[in-house]
């Protein structure tokens, strides 16, 4: 029997018929087949690890239009629209530093050192509430943190990660 | 001119940054990036102000109405979650001025970020992390003592008293030693005397010990009881979005756990530890009094002591800490494999969950035999440390004593002292922990007790009778006040009818009714029945007049009757038996081994989907209710048991005002009005046959629902 993968239709990008542009509203459109979606919505499916892989694109009624594999598929300006709008769909910007790292109240509090995609440095203070669930160490050696307001930062080489710092959140990995 | 603003944190390239949305009394929207104007525009111009989020950040746009493109939309900024609330008041502020042409500027705004140390207070905590006072918390827990006080006050002379013949020992020694029996002088009649003296004090010690143990047991039980019930009541009186913002098992933790906490601390912990305190006190008093410069040698190795002991438990604690993770881990999953057995099996995966459940177990063995390993090697050094403070006496009180400065009896009497401070030394380097535990078990009993209910009792209820029209008067409301469910509702159901709600999933058909019930309030507008604002009544009195049956009503542990009875507390046997024969339920309990009184599991697990459905509708129906609410309360059940429902609820519904909400629109068909939802606002009113007949959104989901019937005929 084929598999399941034969059986459906996974709606992949046809990569041939697909245009991203940036409206004047400042929304990312598309014009695939034959039809102009003027706000669409960029989704990554799987793996949290590679981020640039399984976009699932739906228009602003959240209906999927398709899946776009890979976005390194894209030529590079369709590629820099596409990145463009991840990028503002996903906001985790990189741990640099953990300055402190507290246990307040049922809460871990912690004070950091983060970059932007942008490469803009900045501090910022975060409570982290129940860690075994919020602060998830990913295959990759790569952590991702998450604070009570929903907001995610992430520690993309835990091997980079000064000492202090990975001692500091050493006794929330597992 | 009244204005609000919104400060963001993201620059529109996502770069961090600030701006800020002004909103103006004149129904105008300036929106700025640092310092330069990135758009002005009129709220006339504006169709709705949306905030969408994304995932660790978050947008807010506006549609515009100058074209009929739908998707002529404007970003005016973005933001880190941290804006996401804020975000959400400020639409609704724009949102409510493009609906009723006003501005609803609010004085204030809440103040997230703490007074004194200006850091963001954490989301769902009225305290500051840093700032929070242990003392004042600790305070307050205390005025749970005040109904015990005689009780604790008593007990604690009784322990001091206790603690005195425990000190007492070491002078007695000393007093035989030098008196007596270094001397060699005295008859054996003054010795016996003093061991029976010495006898009698200890064990009037353990007497009054053991009945202050008793005395402080009760009390610390009854804390923790009045702790319990008093939070337990004031979650009863929360409206639901309190439980919908904290899990089940955080409220269940709070009120069962972090009330004994609490109620330990202050009865036991802390007796215990003002025992400890009180006993060092003593004890170096004495000493100082004996020979000032003997205690400043032994004092030496207790700074050395203090850090040790601190310093190891910040190493252990955060050691145990991940301990007690892996161990957390360990029991997650055999939950899951106890809970998911039936699937494992199914899917031949025992192999697989074996594996798993054995190597978290291996990590969680690992890690303790480290920590075991640790604690092994730290305690010796720590007791070497002390060793010191005993060898210094030996030391310098055997010379001291060689030399006639001070006696044998002395020389005793400061090596017992000596050992009554650096035991409870060793204890008390936990003191911070323990306070520390017990204010954070505190705050969180303390922030469900000072947490301010939404659904607030009015001063003088105006208990209307319910049989009257209930009406929705521009009802905006959302669970999060960044996304509304409702917009704008406005509707009147008269007495006696029956309004069958209608739309997709999530247009807001639960939300509405959820409201009727006043399960919550309305950001905006108003529900009243018979003309009376449903806030201005006192909440008993609406719901003891309102009747609902959920699609998956909850049944307790009990019996058939208690369960009907739910309903209508001191409900006769004829009203029980009247209410069950109107559910269609009657028969089936007849049948069962004890009739009314057969107990039913826990969530009626043993009942079948129609039978638990029939019992709620009982014991929705024995109050015989003016407001019916009937939420999916045949959804989830076969086409023929839905029939035999669907009989009792035509019976129960007539001449009674009804909502209802059903998947199946056919059980709504004989519905007096039919009002279809889409986008959290009313698309349409009318019966069955009007609204067939518009051929709209409810013609659109008549003809959905055949098409997909006629594929599952098809299929069958």
């Amino acid at each position: 029997m084929e598999s399941i993968k034969d059986q459906m239709d996974l709606g992949m990008m046809d990569l041939n018929q697909a245009t991203f542009y940036v409206g004047e509203g400042g929304f990312t459109g598309l014009r695939y087949k034959g039809e102009d979606y003027k706000h669409i919505v960029l989704r990554r499916i799987m793996p949290i690890d590679q981020p640039l892989h399984y976009i699932s694109v739906a228009d602003q009624e959240n209906k999927e239009i398709c899946i776009l594999k890979a976005v390194a598929d894209l030529p590079q300006d369709q590629r820099d629209i596409v990145e463009r709008e991840l990028d503002s769909r996903y906001y985790s910007p990189e741990v640099l530093d953990l300055m402190s790292v507290k246990d307040k109240l049922g809460y871990v509090y912690m004070e950091m050192r983060l970059r932007n995609k942008q490469g803009k440095e900045y501090d910022k203070s975060c409570a982290v509430k129940d860690v075994s669930r919020n602060i998830r160490m990913l295959s990759n050696n790569s952590v991702i943190i998450f604070d009570v307001d929903g907001n995610r930062y992430v520690v993309s080489d835990l091997g980079a990660l000064n000492k202090q710092s990975l001692r500091r959140l050493d006794a929330y990995l597992f | 001119m009244k204005v609000h603003i919104f400060e963001y944190d993201l620059a529109m390239d996502m770069s961090a940054g600030t701006g800020r949305l002004i909103f103006k009394e004149n129904g105008q929207i300036i929106a700025e990036e640092g310092t330069e104007v990135k758009h002005t525009i009129s709220v006339a111009n504006i169709e709705e102000a949306v905030v969408r989020a994304g995932v660790g950040c978050g947008l807010l746009f506006v549609k515009m109405k100058t074209s009929g493109d739908k998707s002529n939309h404007v970003i005016l900024c973005r933001f880190t979650m941290s804006g996401l609330v804020p975000a959400g008041e400020f639409c609704k502020i724009v949102n409510h001025y493009i609906r009723t042409g006003t501005a609803a500027i609010p004085e204030t705004t809440e103040k997230r970020s703490c007074e004194k140390c200006g850091r963001p207070l954490v989301k769902d905590l009225s305290v500051c992390v840093f700032c929070y006072n242990h003392l004042s918390v600790l305070k307050r827990a205390g005025s749970f003592l005040k109904p015990y006080a005689k009780t604790l006050g008593l007990s604690q002379v009784l322990s001091m008293l206790t603690l005195l013949a425990f000190l007492s020992s070491p002078l007695f020694i000393r007093m035989l030693i030098d008196n007596y029996l270094y001397v060699q002088q005295g008859t054996f009649a003054q010795v016996a005397l003093i061991g029976v003296i010495m006898l009698a004090v200890s064990y009037s010690g353990e007497i009054i010990f053991i009945i202050t143990a008793r005395m402080f047991n009760r009390a610390a039980v009854s804390v923790a009881n009045d702790l319990r019930v008093a939070t337990y009541q004031k979650l009863q009186s929360h409206s639901m979005s309190l439980f919908a913002k904290r899990t089940p098992g955080d409220l269940i933790r709070r009120i069962m756990d972090d009330t004994g906490t609490v109620g330990d601390f202050i009865t036991d912990l802390g007796r215990w530890m003002l025992e400890l305190i009180v006993l060092i006190t003593l004890s170096l008093t004495i000493l100082f009094i004996t020979n000032w410069r003997l205690t400043l040698l032994v004092l030496i190795p207790v700074p050395i002591v203090i850090i040790g002991m601190y310093n190891f438990r910040l190493i252990m604690r955060a050691r145990f800490e991940r301990q007690w993770r892996k161990g957390a881990k360990v029991n997650s999953i055999l939950h899951d494999i106890i809970k998911g057995i039936r699937t494992i099996k199914a899917f031949g995966n025992e192999k697989r969950e074996i594996e798993k459940y054995a190597a978290a177990n291996h990590e969680n063995a690992t890690i303790a035999s480290q920590n075991e390993v640790l604690w092994a090697l730290m305690f010796p050094p720590m007791g070497f440390v002390t060793g010191i403070g005993e060898f210094l006496v030996l030391f310098f009180g055997g010379w001291m004593v060689l030399n006639g400065t001070i006696s044998v009896g002395v020389l005793v009497q400061f090596t017992m002292y000596l050992g009554f401070i650096f035991w409870p030394l060793r204890v008390l380097v936990n003191l911070p922990r323990w306070i520390a535990n017990t204010t954070t078990s505190m705050v969180k009993v303390f922030e469900i007790l000072d947490d301010e209910s939404e659904i607030t009792e009015a001063a003088s209820p105006k208990n209307v009778p319910i049989a009257g029209e209930v009406s929705y008067d521009s009802v905006t409301f959302g669970y999060k006040s960044y996304e509304p469910v409702l917009k704008g509702i406005d509707l009147k159901i008269q007495p006696g009818e029956m309004i069958g709600l209608v739309g997709k999933s999530g247009v807001g058909k639960s939300t509405l009714i959820n409201l009727a019930m006043r399960l919550y309030d309305p950001n905006t507008g108003r529900i009243a029945i018979n003309d009376t604002d449903i806030r201005d009544m006192s909440p008993n009195h609406l719901h003891e007049n309102t009747g609902v049956v959920f699609q998956d009503s909850f049944l307790f542990a009990g019996t058939y009757f208690d369960n009907i009875a739910y309903g209508k507390p001191g409900a006769t046997y004829e009203e029980v038996i009247a209410a069950s024969k109107a559910a269609n339920a009657h028969d089936f309990i007849t049948q069962t081994a004890d009739g009314y009184d057969t107990l039913i599991g826990e969530g009626g697990a043993t009942l079948s989907g129609g039978e638990r459905q029939r019992l709620s509708i009982a014991r929705a129906i024995i109050k015989n209710p003016d407001l019916l609410i009937l939420d999916e309360a045949t959804s989830s059940l076969d086409v023929e048991t839905e029939a035999l429902i669907q009989e009792s609820l035509d019976r129960i519904t007539k001449g009674r005002t009804t909502i209802a909400i059903a998947h199946r629109l056919s059980t709504l068909r004989n519905a007096d009005r039919l009002v279809v939802l889409n986008e959290g606002a009313v698309a349409e009113v009318g019966t069955h046959s009007e609204l067939l007949r518009k051929k709209g959104f409810y013609y659109n989901l008549v003809m959905a629902q055949r098409q997909n019937s006629r594929k599952e005929e098809e299929t069958a």
